[in-house]
């Protein structure tokens, strides 16, 4: 490089300005409409709070909100449980086949959206394979179940946290060393108390950490929903409905909808970033 | 204690098998009655189906909206991914060997796409693009545009992990020492020594394209239409089509899943230390 | 007269000053050592000669050719690195010829000369194998090969030797000496490893906070160490100071601040065999040994003579293996061993 000429470093320069460009295009500008329009009154440019004010006060939208941090608690709860569990036996196999199951787990994960609400109403619909099953059994809680209830959604949503939760968790239990298992076992530590007093305590953070992030693909997710019927009551359908629908689009209500969601989503990812350097430094 | 340490490991083992063969049967259950529900005559008030037929796959390959679709699809992923690589490869190796700085602002602004879940990005794209001197909205273009976005994580994290198995700056500067000039040290050293990274990544955002349906559906929604789209409009037309659709976009996303294996195994093979030397010193 | 001439370069990372108007000049042919410990400066100076580092001042020649300013495919150097930087994905034989094909030589021309330095590495019919099919030392040989096959005007080795195990090092390193003085090379060679250096080099010049500390041949910094860093660095010297012999209450006090003492050059021996060592040549003194190990060929003492802590170490035999932990000793040193220090603050 001797030392670097004026001309080199134009020729770099230029070279990021595609990137540049696209980013800002695409990224920058969008998100700065968003941010910019969620304070926006309606019809004319003056600026207001109004928007925000709605989205807390109105019933409806209050009731987005809640549904939508319902199903992604409960969801996730749920998700993180059997992660926990799964992700654990999956590091328990050998290196191949401990790949292959990862593999497997992950392209599940494209099993979700459109697909994911068929094969759900085909299985458990009114007319699907497992609610006849469980009708001609004589079970009728479940026979009877409804699809299109909010405790129907939570199960699809279920579907998809499962393996996302395992792909996030499965990396913590490598943190708990061999040598520590057996340091216990010597010092008279039966199995149970490993976990209770070591395992769990070194991979809470990242337990925590994984809840998180399920907590905020389930808040963004809108695909399955939307899929299923349009009429559920959920944040982020709420947005495209606001944004895109001809009738009663209010774009910039929905920008203001749409920057809790990120802010959230943000928020989320912080806290996740946290928790996994706290395991890191053990 | 010898004996019931081995019985515990034993128990361990069982119930671990146990778990992981829960999990696939209950990933698998989606998939299987949609593979069930594309290949009967019929499934309807019955809890098996009735009668074997591959008439929705012969339909559906015979359907001209069916393979626009598809044909869209594949090409706005293709044309993304390609724009993606020409432009992110040079910029990210750039930064990273020559602005070390600079990486972190890289970082947040390509891995910001995590953050923002596709609803919310739509918000902001369609507030831009939908009126305006860059009407674009409803058009492949803003699709590329936003898709460019979406993929930046993937595409990022691969080169920038394969730069870093390969010690890009180590090859650069041998490169030079050597007689090449910085552009011909990229294409003869740099490029052929990162494909096979970066055509993992290149499989992984080629799948999540086609199975995108947020930004497709708020964006372009009919007047562009992705195979997510068709297949929810054919959802409700015909079950049976509608599976059919399903299994062929998942033996796609397979078959993609499988390809990036096979690289993933090449390239730890071919890594420059890691793998064991074939050749002993004298 | 002097070929490579590097004049008052200085280099700053941030505030950070890594070489400090560092000048030297080396003969042709000459194979020297740049030898310090990691972030003395060696590293970069080297990098700088290369044109891989930039530099804030000074100028650096070779031949009659100015290269401060040139871009490192300009200045007909040659480089190994410590990580081989092979390039994956050319075989033995592409990587070899990769500096003469950009060079825009034909492949007719260039062929011979691949193939004559791939004998001269000792890895004949290896010429398809890829990097990973090779050893650690064979990597290096081609990475050696491919620095040389171009004739560069300097050989810069940048601790070519450290990822490798100790006896494969010690081959590789005769090896590259029998290398250099066939093709009589002028060679940098950058290491941490002080055994190396000795062995290896022509000239030694050891780098401290990035000046040079002191140049020498290597038995000259073996034995005549100038300041108590090199003689630290270079050996386990037994550095101390006037008041410290003089608390120690030896028998002859040298002229000078501090001291340096090579640990073998130390005579021990227990308490009642000392009437040799009482000549006017030898400073002695009594002590008591607080720990014995054997180190392979040589057994170390440390000893303690009233305060004065010295490490001596002694071949093995009879009257040797008498003297235990917390024997009685007597030390007596030969006062020509006994070097005088440039003192430093």
């Amino acid at each position: 490089m001797g030392r670097k000429g004026a001309g080199t470093n134009k020729i770099i320069l230029l070279a990021l300005t595609p990137f540049l460009v696209w980013i800002i295009a695409f990224e920058a500008v969008p998100v700065l409409s968003m941010l910019l329009s969620s304070f926006q009154s309606d019809n004319d440019q003056g600026f207001t709070l109004g928007h925000y004010i709605t989205m807390m006060t109105g019933p409806i939208y209050q009731q987005a909100i809640k549904n939508s941090i319902t199903i992604a608690f409960f969801s996730s709860v749920a998700g993180t449980f059997f992660a926990l569990f799964c992700a654990y036996s999956i590091t328990r196999f050998t290196r191949r086949r401990r790949d292959q199951l990862l593999t497997f787990t992950n392209m599940v994960t494209n099993f979700s959206g459109v697909p994911l609400a068929f094969s759900y109403i085909i299985l458990l619909g009114s007319n699907g394979m497992f609610t006849l099953l469980f009708q001609k059994l004589g079970w009728q809680v479940l026979g009877s179940f409804d699809p299109y209830s909010w405790a129907g959604l939570t199960i699809v949503y279920i579907y998809f946290q499962i393996p996302m939760g395992i792909m996030l968790l499965y990396p913590a239990y490598y943190g708990i060393r061999e040598e520590w298992r057996e340091g216990a076992a010597i010092l008279g530590a039966s199995n149970r108390k490993f976990w209770l007093y070591i395992g769990l305590p070194t991979i809470m953070p990242s337990v925590l950490g994984t809840f998180v992030i399920l907590f905020a693909n389930a808040l963004g997710a809108y695909t399955t929903a939307y899929a299923l019927s349009i009429n559920f009551n959920l944040l982020p359908i709420r947005i495209g409905k606001l944004v895109s629908g001809d009738v009663f689009a209010r774009p910039e209500l929905g920008s203001a909808l749409a920057v809790l969601l990120a802010i959230t989503m943000l928020l989320a990812l912080y806290i996740n970033e946290r928790m996994v350097k706290l395991t890191r430094r053990r | 204690m010898k004996d019931t340490s081995l019985i515990q490991r034993k128990d361990g083992r069982v119930w671990n098998t146990s778990i992981v063969t829960m999990l696939i049967v209950y990933l698998c259950i989606p998939v299987a009655g949609t593979l069930a529900y594309s290949l009967c005559q019929e499934w309807q008030g019955t809890i098996l189906p009735k009668g074997f037929t591959l008439k929705w796959y012969a339909e559906i390959f015979s359907d001209t909206r069916f393979l626009e679709a598809m044909g869209r699809s594949l090409l706005v992923s293709t044309i993304t991914v390609v724009i993606s690589l020409l432009i992110m490869i040079p910029t990210i190796f750039i930064i990273v060997l020559y602005y070390p700085k600079l990486e972190r602002t890289l970082q947040i602004l390509v891995l910001l796409p995590f953050a923002f879940p596709g609803v919310v990005a739509a918000v902001g794209l369609i507030k831009v693009y939908s009126s305006g001197p860059l009407a674009i909205s409803g058009t492949i273009w803003i699709l590329i545009g936003a898709y460019f976005i979406v993929v930046l994580p993937y595409v990022y994290q691969s080169t920038r992990n394969s730069l870093r198995t390969i010690n890009a700056k180590d090859l650069m500067d041998a490169a030079e020492v050597l007689g090449a000039s910085k552009v011909s040290a990229f294409h003869s050293v740099i490029v052929p020594n990162i494909l096979p990274g970066v055509l993992t990544a290149s499989l992984l955002s080629f799948s999540t394209i086609l199975g995108e349906f947020v930004l497709a559906n708020i964006l372009v929604g009919g007047s562009y239409e992705t195979i997510q789209i068709y297949l929810l409009s054919m959802m409700r037309v015909s079950g049976h089509s509608a599976s059919a659709i399903i299994l062929i976009f998942f033996v796609l996303v397979f078959v993609l899943s499988a390809i990036i294996l096979k690289l993933g195994s090449w390239n730890s093979r071919t890594n420059v230390s890691k793998g064991k030397p074939k050749e002993e010193d004298r | 007269m002097s070929y490579v001439r590097i004049d008052n370069v200085s280099k700053k990372y941030n505030d950070l000053a890594v070489l400090k108007n560092v000048s030297l000049s080396i003969k042709e042919g000459e194979f020297i050592t740049l030898l310090g410990p990691s972030g003395c400066g060696k590293s970069t100076l080297l990098r700088a000669i290369a044109g891989l580092n930039d530099i804030d001042t000074g100028s650096i020649h070779v031949g009659d050719k100015d290269i401060t300013y040139l871009y490192p495919k300009d200045r007909e150097v040659g480089m190994v690195f410590q990580s081989y930087a092979l390039f994956p994905n050319m075989n033995v034989y592409n990587n070899i010829a990769f500096g003469l094909k950009m060079e825009g030589m034909k492949k007719e021309h260039y062929t011979p000369l691949v193939e004559e330095m791939i004998e001269l590495i000792d890895l004949q019919g290896k010429g398809n194998r890829f990097p990973h099919e090779l050893s650690g030392g064979q990597q290096q040989r081609v990475a050696l090969g491919r620095a040389l096959v171009k004739r560069p005007k300097i050989l810069l080795l940048d601790e070519p030797l450290s990822a490798l195990d100790a006896k494969i090092r010690r081959t590789l390193r005769n090896e590259i000496r029998k290398i250099q003085q066939r093709l009589k090379m002028t060679t940098i060679f950058v290491t941490h490893d002080q055994e190396e250096a000795l062995t290896i080099s022509d000239r030694i010049f050891v780098m401290n906070h990035g000046t040079i500390e002191q140049v020498g041949a290597p038995e000259e910094i073996y034995t005549s160490p100038k300041t108590e860093y090199v003689a630290r660095f270079i050996g386990n010297y037994n550095v101390f100071s006037h008041s410290e012999i003089l608390e120690a209450g030896m028998s002859v006090i040298p002229q000078g601040e501090l001291f340096a003492v090579r640990p073998e050059a130390i005579v021990i021996a227990l308490d009642n065999h000392t009437k040799d060592y009482t000549e006017a040549t030898f400073m002695t003194g009594m002590g008591w040994v607080n720990q014995v190990s054997v180190l392979g060929n040589v057994i170390r003492f440390d000893v303690d003579v009233n305060g004065l802590k010295l490490t001596i170490d002694a071949l093995h035999d009879t009257e040797i293996h008498k003297i235990k932990e917390n024997s009685k000793v007597a030390v007596a040193i030969p006062l020509t061993e006994c070097k005088p220090l440039n003192h430093r603050d």
